[in-house]
């Protein structure tokens, strides 16, 4: 092995670098993945694999980064490699490398020589320095590998030799937290992994300037990795919990659909969880659908309330209002009204909208409530796709003699559009979720036996307002204020679901509406972008 | 090939050298704006000023615009031909700090007054821009914009619903302006895609056809070939001296080549707003009065 390394290295071949590079990334990726999984538990540390513990493994994989790293960086430093260091790391790297080695220092001073403050102190600082000069005095090659290699190795060792196992617990002395090795582990192997990938990146593009972008790319990603992974994860937290709930009794044949007219009778998908109510005294398999309906009631009056006075809004702002201190106030009281808590528009319902309109808790004074609460973001985005809109095409219609107003309706409020729909998108999710305000001036029995019929109780009365609407003045129950009204009772009513149990899959379903609710944006945006432009 | 050399070469003169005989002594003659033709005036401008805030942007212009024929405005860059053109159809109205002073009459009419109608102003004297800028409509909304929106043709659902639906008197128009502006034969069979989708010589064929779907008397037009390349341009030119037949073409212009091809008579406009010369386009070309109108001409200033 070492002979055909040689050889290859004494012809100045770059690919055996790129070998050794792409090894370190692989050892680090896995180490990353795998320590994820340890961290989560997907991967049990004390599992085995050719007679080594999971986590001595991850030890093994911190050493041989280390040594493929000092190998690269010894090899360019004596040109046997086709590479293209830069003089010096850089300061930052330096800086780095300088709080990196402090910290190791301190650990190594305190672990071998007792706790001491006088002690960790210089250990500290002495080696914050050498890290730091190490990293910046000498050439990139070595200064961007071997400092890295050494943590590696450090790290590394300490666990392959059994000096951190799984059942040493480090509990500071600052702290009343103590951290069991099975955790602390995988979390120095996370850490020294994207150490490893950065050098390793930088490695394998040659250092330099290609090597700096390089390490740079690998850092990014593996940051948009880790964010993407939190997504998942969150999300595939609340399936999981509330998978089981959600699928009670459902069944792809096992229900039954009278086509309205014809009357015939075919099976049909059941699917109790979505399609009954929570209370009532036949209901078997409680489910979520008056919330569920009570939600897009809120989400479809906030809407209606908000978008036509905001893109108005945002049209008189931009086309009508001279530009000038009159603007500036309503562009800073409505991103102050953007960022106002949602508790305090609650209130201000409470106090000033109940008394007024409903005398108690109902659904038209939480769609205003919400409708409020969306109007900024609509006023605030479409003013920036009305301001967008080309001025060349307000200028072809007034050529043709075109009023402005029949301009902004025809051509700038439809160029506007996509823009419009994004800040709604973006405001429906935020309502859609709302509970704060909800509890205060919408909610009622959480576990509700009817869904609101709001559609059906449109009525007619001889005297003003000529029409009525009970449901819409009445309190009904909402996705996210039932979840927390779940959470906070002691017993769910039903002995199926415990609270919990319910309170997941209310939160699944919250999670597929909104879901649902962006789909509705996202489409609806495509289709107004695919009017206005070509394909 | 030659004939695009010629304009990139004359187009790059004019931007290096700066505008140095703008200061020179040079006294306008009055006579030298004189200029004799037969016929009626479509646009008759007398005495008009235009500030921009402080900047005095157009001093004094006054000529007489003949009927069904072409006039070339050219100058050095800010020397407002395109703001004198931008008053013709009171388009500086949009600008706010524009302040402008005098007269302009369409067909005897003064179109500088209280309660001149906008509407019909724009429609009788249509525009087409340096850059094209068509809607992102359909080729076929592009083209009865304007008669919709003024109420020439009723389409929709209440139309459809009183009877009135004009969806043949639209097809009608559609054809007739884009076979004017000499685009029918490339978009006949896509009239409902995205006007975005056409290149840019077709999108200003589009645009100069938008323009005439209202029925316009004059025409005018904003350096409508600067941004095409030299195809698209001679389409553009060829398309100029046939409109003239029927319409008042007033077309501001960099290129003094294409001024020379295609207009009847040229006015001259020279740093400080002021018009200096205007006659038959052989006569400013082969022997201006005006020493400085000479020197632009021939390239030794810009």
């Amino acid at each position: 092995m070492s002979t055909v390394r040689d050889t290859a290295l004494h012809s100045g071949d770059s690919t055996t670098s790129e070998l050794i590079a792409n090894v370190v990334l692989a050892v680090s990726f896995a180490g990353f993945v795998v320590s994820w999984g340890v961290l989560f538990q997907w991967i049990d540390e004390a599992t085995t694999v050719a007679g080594a513990t999971v986590l001595i493994l991850l030890g093994v994989a911190l050493l041989v980064a280390a040594v493929g790293l000092v190998v690269v960086g010894v090899a360019s430093r004596l040109d046997r490699l086709d590479t293209t260091p830069s003089p010096t790391a850089g300061f930052t790297v330096g800086a780095v490398f300088g709080v990196l080695w402090s910290v190791l220092g301190a650990l190594l001073a305190t672990t071998l020589l007792g706790a001491g403050t006088v002690l960790w102190v210089p250990a500290a600082v002495a080696f914050g320095a050498a890290g730091s000069l190490a990293a910046t005095l000498t050439r990139e090659d070595i200064g961007s590998t071997i400092p890295v290699a050494v943590v590696l190795a450090l790290l590394g060792g300490a666990i392959v030799l059994g000096q951190i196992d799984a059942a040493w617990v480090w509990a500071p002395a600052w702290s009343s937290a103590s951290f069991p090795g099975s955790e602390l582990i995988p979390a120095v192997v996370i850490a020294g992994s994207l150490l490893a990938a950065w050098s390793g990146a930088k490695a394998k593009a040659g250092f330099g300037a290609q090597g700096r972008q390089a390490g740079a790319f690998a850092l990014i990603g593996t940051v948009v990795f880790g964010m993407l992974a939190v997504l998942g994860l969150l999300i595939g937290f609340i399936v999981v919990n509330g998978l089981e709930t959600m699928l009670t009794g459902a069944s792809l044949l096992g229900g039954q659909l009278t086509i309205p007219v014809v009357g015939v009778t075919i099976p049909w998908p059941a699917f109790p969880f979505a399609t009954n109510v929570t209370g009532g005294l036949f209901v078997e398999v409680p489910g979520v659908l008056p919330a569920t309906i009570g939600t897009l009631w809120l989400v479809f009056g906030a809407v209606v309330f908000a978008v036509p006075l905001g893109v108005g809004a945002a049209v008189f702002l931009t086309e009508y209002a001279e530009h000038g201190r009159f603007t500036q106030v309503v562009e800073v009281a409505t991103n102050g009204l953007w960022s106002t808590p949602s508790i305090v528009f609650g209130l201000f319902g409470l106090a000033f909208l109940v008394p007024r309109i409903s005398g108690g808790n109902s659904i038209l004074v939480g769609q205003l409530v919400l409708g409020f609460m969306l109007l900024p973001l609509v006023l605030i985005t479409s003013r920036e796709a009305v301001l967008a809109v080309p001025d060349e095409y307000r200028d072809a219609s007034a050529a043709l003699g075109v009023t402005k107003w029949q301009t902004i309706r025809s051509v700038v409020v439809p160029a506007a559009m996509p823009g419009t729909i994004t800040g709604v998108i973006l405001g429906v999710g935020r309502i859609a979720g709302e509970t704060a305000p909800l509890l205060l001036v919408f909610g009622g029995p959480p576990y509700p036996s009817n869904t609101p019929n709001v559609l059906g109780s449109f009525a007619l009365t001889p005297n003003p307002p000529f029409v009525t609407n009970e449901a819409l003045l009445s309190p009904a129950s909402a996705l996210p204020y039932q979840l927390y009204s779940t959470i906070t009772a002691g017993v769910f009513p039903k002995e199926i679901f415990t609270n919990q149990q319910f309170g997941w899959g209310t939160a699944l379903v919250l999670l597929l509406v909104v879901i649902g609710l962006y789909a509705v944006g996202v489409g609806s945006r495509l289709y107004f972008r695919r009017k206005l432009h070509h394909e | 090939m030659s004939n695009a050399e010629i304009e990139h070469h004359d187009e790059a003169s004019s931007e290096q050298r700066p505008t140095t005989s703008g200061e020179s002594d040079e006294q306008i003659d009055a006579a030298w704006r004189e200029y004799d033709f037969t016929g009626q005036a479509k646009l008759s401008v007398e005495d008009l000023d235009v500030h921009y805030g402080d900047e005095h942007a157009l001093q004094s212009v006054s000529m007489d615009i003949p009927d069904e024929s072409v006039t070339a405005l050219i100058g050095p860059s800010g020397c407002g031909k395109s703001t004198f053109l931008r008053c013709l159809n009171r388009m500086n109205d949009r600008v706010d700090a524009a302040r402008v002073d005098g007269s302009v009459e369409l067909d005897g009419q003064e179109i500088y007054r209280d309660g001149t109608n906008l509407v019909e102003l724009r429609k009788r004297v249509g525009m087409v821009f340096q850059a094209p800028n068509p809607f992102p409509k359909s080729i076929r909304d592009n083209i009865s914009y304007g008669p919709r929106k003024h109420g020439d043709i009723n389409k929709g659902l209440m139309a459809r619903l009183l009877g009135r639906d004009d969806t043949e008197k639209e097809d009608e128009l559609v054809e007739r302006t884009l076979r004017q502006a000499a685009l029918w034969d490339e978009v006949n069979d896509r009239l409902d895609d995205n006007a975005l989708g056409l290149s840019g010589g077709q999108q200003q064929r589009l645009c100069i056809a938008r323009a005439l779907a209202t029925d316009p008397e004059v025409l005018l037009m904003d350096e409508p070939a600067s941004a095409l390349d030299p195809i698209a341009t001679a389409k553009i030119e060829d398309l100029i001296e046939e409109l003239a037949e029927e319409y008042t073409v007033v077309v501001v212009t960099h290129n003094m080549q294409q001024a020379a091809r295609i207009s009847d008579q040229t006015a001259v406009f020279l740093t400080g707003g002021h018009l200096v010369e205007y006659d038959d386009t052989d006569t400013i070309f082969e022997n201006p009065e005006s020493q400085r109108v000479e020197d632009y001409i021939t390239g030794k200033f810009g």
